[in-house]
């Protein structure tokens, strides 16, 4: 026999409507036990299950007591009675045990335990019986008068009837004798047929109630094997008619019962599975704190982070983690006993485990009755988001300090991660592009150089000032360009209008001499004016007679048209009397034509005749042709006549204007006579104005000289802008080649200048002119 | 004109007369008098080469212009533009009197029939029915006309019936 030790004198209390179930198969290993045994008894659920069943004994039981557990349960009966069990710890607990063997189609298969809360009162009979057994003063079953009067007492129901009717038959059998003797035969007969009767209920009802009790007894075990709705005869209306009506009652109870129990059952697994594929990580412990339900998530979790895990905690295992206490982490604050016990409600903190950033919520499971009966602890590895987060915060403060160079790692990222972390990176890259190619277009700027612009595509914001910082740098190219070309005019230009000036000061001296010839020149004019004057009075005399002669000839001109006219008319005449002669001549051919046609019908007869008609005809002919020519020539003189007229008439017109030109001839010699007059006025004026023009002329020479000294300086000036702005590289136009250009853009409007100041000839010419002025 | 050592057979009369530049003859047989141009009545809803009819002392004889009939080049009557009344015969061997007007009239010729060379053949899809023959004359090809073929038989008709009607006047 097994002896556990060592024990205590500590007890455990069964809490009031606990049932502990275990099931053992025949040999008494333990094959099921219930979550209240294996709390109460102190083992893991792994120490119990396949372990012999007394495991928990106490070494205080009786063995007898086992004993005859044993021998009434080979009876297939169940057995009951007070047990005393002992905890892993040595503790020991009361228990009101029942067992039972388990049927399974007509054979045991396996005993059923079912333990209840005992009284305080049974517990303390039973242990003062035990302590009776076990000092051999008392036995677990009932000797001598007490074992016979139960032997007695529990005689099968038959039995005990075949005795009371044999005791009920010896008075008749005595009467039956008595009579007998008196030879009362209708006495015996009578007696004799009413005991047989009385023997023959007897029977009967002692068979049926036999035949009704196995049925009974048999309907009972079918319950126990979980075939309910017996087939009873349930319209019995005697006692036993009651019992199969009790029976068939409780039976279809523990059937509803059993119902509910799987309905109740196939509700829990439908969660559990649920919770077993859910994507959060879930663990669900017992009320001890060991890990009985770990969902797939949970242990995905965990087998990832295992090897970091077992590093801090040696002992970890994803494989031992179901049935493991739950402080098996135990460096974790949250799952320490205390903090558990103290958990009314759901409570999330954030821990490192292992490197791993974890965050757990632990939620304590209460019954009905606010009994605790678990813990559901759902955990999320938060290591990747929290790198990630301190990435990005890295990533941003160094964005926020200008530094662009850096980048969030997408090697050990996937998913909404890796997207995430490539959208940041090609953010940044956004960003670090439009500030580089800024900061370069600027730099490329500070030193001068403008042949550079910003080409990467880029969109919104970033693209407008990409244009912008492009139109900007064209703008100032184009400033650039033009001021050079200013600053080239301007230098050209100055140069020019220096030599303008010098030799705007040599002519100034050249006019000074020229005045003073002119001078001389004016008293010559003087003189000349004077004979002048004399010669026009001659002139109008002249002029006066050479009018008065083309007058006359206008007046012999228009008697000349007079006549002109009168042939005219005269000779219209002839050319009707002509036309007349001519028509005359037609009508007479046509006469003579008819005539011919006439002799040609006459035929022989009509021939001398018709050679008069063809002689007159010919003399109609020869009229016509006189008349043709006369006429012609009457054309022609008529023609003449009208050609003389019209001479006549422009010679009449011409001798007028002569008269006309001879009068306006004399006005302005007239007028010449005056003008010579005014002249010598005038001349005298301009002798003034000249000796006025020269003190003009010698402050010209000093103005030009200065405008010569101011237009170098401005020379100067503008080569050193242009010498300032070659510091500017402009796209596509090298200093050197920009000034050839803009000395030829300049070359045009200088023209006229240039002219006068670079070419020699024509500078002579110009001095030709000087010098005739 | 010298017809007398010719004989009578072998010679004919042609009155000549000039057509846009050019001399036609007609057998002056056929002519019945040579007038001078004067308006006439213009008919309506006639071909363009009838002039109109003309009051001939009495008779109304049809006007037919031969520049429009020859589809030459139309002029401005002059007062040279003379009228010949011809007596022609169609087919019903009727005769038939009718005008023509010819830019002016050019003389009375005497031609030798064997001096009258035959017309050319254009074929048959060209007109020229009417002509007669052609005379060399002083270097100038006389186109003679058969003036009783110068119309179609169906325009002789139609004019017949102009002048009938002015018969009937």
């Amino acid at each position: 026999m097994k002896i556990n030790m060592p024990i205590t004198n500590n007890e455990v209390v069964m809490k009031s409507n606990t049932i502990l179930v275990t099931r053992t198969d025949l040999k008494g290993v333990i094959t099921f036990a219930n979550d209240a045994f294996v709390d109460i008894s102190g083992y893991s659920r792994e120490e119990l299950i396949g372990s012999s069943h007394n495991i928990v004994r106490h070494p205080e039981m009786p063995a007898a007591a086992f004993e005859d557990m044993w021998r009434t349960l080979k009876q297939n009966r169940p057995w009951q009675g007070m047990v005393k069990n002992r905890t892993k710890s040595g503790d020991f607990y009361w228990v009101n045990a029942n067992a039972m063997p388990l049927f399974e189609n007509n054979a045991v298969k396996g005993y059923l335990s079912v333990r209840l809360t005992p009284s305080r009162a049974e517990i303390d009979a039973a242990n003062q019986l035990y302590r009776k057994i076990n000092a051999k003063e008392a036995t677990l079953h009932p000797t001598g008068l007490a074992a016979a009067r139960k032997f007695l007492s529990e005689i099968s129901l038959g039995k005990k009837l075949a005795i009371a009717c044999t005791l009920l038959m010896l008075p008749n059998i005595l009467l039956l004798r008595e009579l007998l003797s008196s030879e009362s035969y209708l006495l015996i007969g009578a007696l004799g047929v009413s005991t047989l009767i009385a023997f023959w209920i007897m029977a009967h009802v002692t068979q049926s109630t036999r035949n009704f009790f196995v049925s009974a007894v048999h309907e009972l075990f079918r319950l126990s094997v979980n075939e309910f709705s017996p087939p009873l005869n349930l319209t019995r209306n005697d006692q036993f008619g009651d019992l199969f009506r009790g029976i068939y009652v409780a039976g279809v109870k523990l059937g509803d019962d059993i119902a509910q129990a799987k309905q109740a059952n196939s509700n829990s697994l439908r969660i559990i599975q649920g919770l077993k594929y859910a994507e959060c990580s879930i663990l669900i412990t017992n009320a001890n704190s060991e890990i009985i339900f770990v969902n797939q998530a949970a242990e995905q979790l965990f087998l990832r982070a295992e090897k970091d895990i077992q590093t801090a905690i040696p002992s970890f295992s994803v494989q031992k983690l179901l049935g493991s206490p739950i402080d098996i982490f135990h460096n974790v604050p949250a799952l320490q006993k205390e903090a558990l016990d103290k958990l009314q409600d759901s409570k999330t903190s954030q821990f490192d485990l292992a490197g791993h950033t974890m965050q757990l919520t632990v939620k304590p499971v209460f019954e009905v009755n606010r009994e605790r009966i678990g813990y559901v602890a759902e955990w999320l590895d938060r290591t990747t988001e929290v790198k990630i987060e301190g990435e990005i915060e890295h990533l941003v403060r160094a964005i926020k300090q200008g530094d662009l160079g850096k980048r969030i790692n997408l090697n050990d990222k996937n998913g909404f991660m890796k997207s995430l972390s490539t959208n940041i990176n090609e953010l940044t890259d956004v960003i670090e592009n439009v500030f580089n190619d800024i900061n370069h277009i600027i730099a490329k700027l500070a030193e001068g150089d403008l042949t550079n612009s910003i080409h990467s595509d880029y969109q919104g914001i970033y693209a407008q000032c990409k244009d912008n910082m492009n139109d900007a740098i064209v703008k100032i190219s184009e400033f650039i360009i033009q001021i050079r070309e200013a600053a080239d005019f301007v230098n050209t230009s100055s140069q020019e209008m220096a030599s303008g000036n010098n030799n705007l000061s040599n002519r100034v001296e050249q006019q000074a001499a020229s005045l003073e010839e002119t001078a001389a020149s004016m008293q010559e004019l003087s003189s000349t004016v004077v004979s002048n004057a004399e010669n026009t009075k001659t002139a109008t005399v002249v002029v006066k007679s050479a009018a008065e002669v083309a007058e006359k000839g206008g007046e012999v001109v228009k008697s000349a048209i007079a006549a002109m006219q009168a042939i005219n008319e005269s000779s219209n005449r002839i050319a009707e009397i002509i036309g007349v002669i001519d028509e005359i001549a037609f009508q007479t051919n046509l006469l003579a034509l008819n005539a011919s046609v006439e002799a040609a019908r006459a035929g022989e007869q009509g021939r001398g005749f018709s050679v008069v008609a063809t002689e007159v005809r010919n003399l109609a002919q020869r009229s016509a042709t006189a008349a043709k020519q006369s006429n012609e020539l009457i054309q022609n003189s008529v023609q003449e006549v009208r050609s003389g007229t019209a001479f006549v008439n422009e010679t009449g017109a011409a001798l007028m204007e002569i008269v006309d030109s001879i009068i306006h001839v004399g006005t302005i010699v007239g007028h010449i006579t005056s003008a010579s007059n005014e002249q010598s006025a005038g001349i005298s004026q301009v002798n003034q104005a000249v000796s006025q023009m020269d003190d003009i002329t010698q402050q010209n020479a000093a103005l030009a000289e200065q405008a010569a000294a101011g237009s170098m300086a401005m020379s100067e000036q503008a080569a050193k802008m242009t010498h300032l702005l070659n510091f500017f590289k402009i796209n596509g136009k090298s200093p050197a080649a920009f000034s050839a250009k803009a000395k030829l853009a300049t070359s045009k409007p200088a023209a006229n200048v240039q002219s006068a100041a670079n070419s020699k000839v024509a500078v002579n010419a110009s001095f030709d002119e000087w010098e005739e002025f | 004109m010298k017809v007398d050592a010719v004989n009578s057979k072998q010679v004919e009369q042609f009155l000549t007369f000039e057509l846009a530049s050019e001399v036609y003859g007609v057998e002056i047989l056929k002519v019945q008098e040579i007038r001078g141009w004067e308006p006439v009545r213009v008919i309506p809803n006639t071909p363009s080469f009838i002039k109109g009819v003309l009051n001939l002392r009495g008779s109304v004889i049809p006007i037919v212009d031969l520049r429009e009939r020859f589809s030459l080049e139309h002029t401005e009557y002059t007062p040279k533009t003379v009228v010949i009344v011809l007596c022609i015969k169609h087919r019903r061997n009727e005769s038939f009197v009718m005008g023509i007007v010819a830019d002016a009239v050019s003389d009375v010729l005497d031609i030798k029939i064997d001096e009258i060379k035959r017309a050319p053949n254009f074929g048959t899809q060209l007109d020229t029915r009417y002509m007669r023959g052609m005379h060399v004359y002083k270097q100038n090809m006389i186109m003679l006309l058969d003036v009783d073929k110068l119309l179609n038989p169906d325009e002789v008709d139609d004019i017949e019936a102009i002048s009938d009607i002015g018969s009937f006047e």
